[in-house]
């Protein structure tokens, strides 16, 4: 099936973000927040980076896990207490970007 | 179940790496020096950190140091606002111990490098420092032989002295040095105390190689109003009293004492621990983000290269990964299998660029003789970095080989 220019551009906005997170997982900013959270960051950008491919492959499993990716970021922001306008803004961004998986949600592949 | 197909995933690649032991070899190479590189930086960072700041704690939090010169820090030092500014003086903490109230103790320092002798040993360029009698309530002594001055011996300037443990050691290898006579710059100084041993500080202001001494006995000795002996008045803040009103009460008193005009600019520098602490919190930003740039570029060409070599070696096993799903493989133990061997190679690539870190870490504290070393924080952050590129640069290789239909990937050379 032919995938559609919306998931397309999901896809590459995260491949992007994820290589710009990528350096953040060993960034002094984060080193400073504990000796673990480096580690957990890391989960969160190869999640990321995971759903992404799955996403570009169409399958279901993929917008599962970015759900999932999303709701476990949220969590680490507000655990590091980081909400400024960054925040903010990929939270936005990802909630149109999950509306818009949804309702390409139903057609997608379930297998792996 | 999950566990033995995860097991057998694993087994594969062990077996696909160590049949490729070259490719293995030079495709790991990538992480090992990225892993190497950036992990080092953050190990020499963190411990000049730590030291640095083990160093100026000891200073203390709640004094406050009346000084010539600020702490300033940047590249827009402006020097000749201070140049002409006057050192502060002896007579000056006098005023300040009679009128001052916020303070828990005042006292005053100076210090110069002169030659110490004792018999034919002698230590050229050792830190001499006058003090005056309360400054052991501001910055404490642990004596491991003797005591401190008496307050007649401080008044009276008597020619006595307490000796760092390297002093000590330097020239009294043999004997007890409590009570032998030496020399400092030629005049004659009675040994009552030897200071504890301190160890190395990055600060320079450890005890160990200098010698502590009355004022009244080091003015004449070093130039109490020039600036080469860096005159200082300490200023330790009563419990219950903010470096802030000390600051307040001080500055008002200063002024005064120096009879300045209401309008005028002080001519006295108060500095803080924190001014101190800010600038290093510069300083070390800047190392750790030029670590952080190098680090981060040597990683990703890394993982191009575990990228390229897991895309060579799906195209390679394709016949294989066809026999392996017609026989009833599933697309998980395909996918577990690769990405596994791309993360076991990065596992390994990691643990050798940890290992040569160790390494210099142990040729840096043999050679240089400062405290570096390799912390459990930096050993999570080596092996977090080499799982995760191992992810992103396996996953989709690996996803693709999951994907691919048994008899396409068969019939394929």
């Amino acid at each position: 099936m032919k995938r559609p220019k919306i998931i397309s551009f999901i896809c590459i906005v995260g491949y992007l973000s994820v290589l710009l997170a990528f350096p953040q997982v060993f960034s002094p900013q984060v080193k400073k927040l504990g000796a673990l959270m480096p580690a957990l960051f890391g989960v969160l950008v190869a999640a990321n980076f995971i759903a992404c491919v799955g996403i570009w492959y169409y399958k279901q499993w993929g917008v599962q896990l970015y759900l999932l990716s999303f709701f476990a970021k949220i969590l680490f922001n507000l655990s590091i207490d980081d909400l400024g306008f960054g925040f903010y803004f990929n939270l936005t961004l990802t909630v149109l970007f999950i509306f818009a998986l949804l309702r390409f949600y139903p057609k997608m592949d379930r297998n792996l | 179940m999950f566990f033995v197909l995860f097991k057998e995933s694993l087994l594969f690649a062990w077996q696909s790496l160590v049949g490729n032991k070259l490719r293995s070899f030079l495709s790991l190479l990538g992480i090992t020096i990225g892993i190497f590189a950036i992990i080092l930086v953050f190990t020499i960072v963190d411990s000049l950190e730590n030291n640095i700041r083990g160093s100026i704690q000891t200073l203390g939090n709640n004094v406050v140091y009346v000084q010539k010169w600020p702490w300033l820090f940047g590249p827009d030092y402006p020097w000749w606002k201070y140049i002409n500014r006057p050192t502060p003086q002896y007579y000056e903490l006098d005023e300040l111990n009679k009128r001052c109230r916020s303070t828990e103790a005042l006292a005053y320092r100076l210090g110069a490098r002169k030659t110490i002798k004792y018999k034919s040993s002698n230590i050229q360029n050792a830190v001499v420092a006058g003090i005056s009698h309360d400054f052991y309530k501001i910055k404490s002594f642990d004596l491991s032989a003797g005591r401190y001055f008496t307050q007649n011996e401080t008044d009276a300037g008597y020619h006595v002295t307490l000796i760092g443990a390297e002093i000590a050691a330097g020239l009294f290898p043999n004997e007890d040095p409590l009570g032998k006579e030496i020399k400092i710059a030629g005049q004659k100084a009675t040994v009552i105390g030897v200071i504890t041993k301190e160890g190395e500080s990055l600060l320079g202001n450890s005890y160990d190689y200098q010698a502590i001494i009355p004022f009244n006995f080091a003015r004449y000795l070093m130039d109490t109003k020039s600036e080469n002996s860096d005159p200082t008045i300490y200023a330790k803040a009563r419990p219950n009293v903010s470096n802030a009103e000390m600051i307040d009460e001080l500055t008002g008193l200063l002024r005064s004492i120096r009879r300045l005009k209401p309008l005028s600019e002080p001519n006295f520098a108060l500095n803080e621990i924190s001014l101190l602490s800010k600038g290093f919190d510069t300083l070390f930003g800047i190392i750790g983000l030029a670590g952080w740039i190098i680090g981060g570029f040597s990683i990703l060409v890394g993982g191009f290269g575990i990228a390229n070599i897991m895309f060579v070696s799906v195209r390679e096993r394709t016949n294989l990964i066809g026999i392996q799903k017609s026989l009833g493989a599933r697309n998980i133990f395909i996918l577990v299998q690769f990405l596994g061997e791309s993360v076991l190679l990065c596992i390994i690539g990691g643990f050798f660029g940890l290992l040569l870190t160790w390494l210099m870490t142990l040729l840096a504290r043999s050679a240089m003789e400062i405290d570096i070393s390799l912390t459990g924080t930096n050993i999570i952050l080596g092996f977090t970095i080499s799982v995760l590129i191992g992810i992103i640069s396996g996953f989709i290789p690996a996803y693709g080989a999951s994907q691919l239909d048994p008899v396409e990937a068969i019939r394929s050379n």
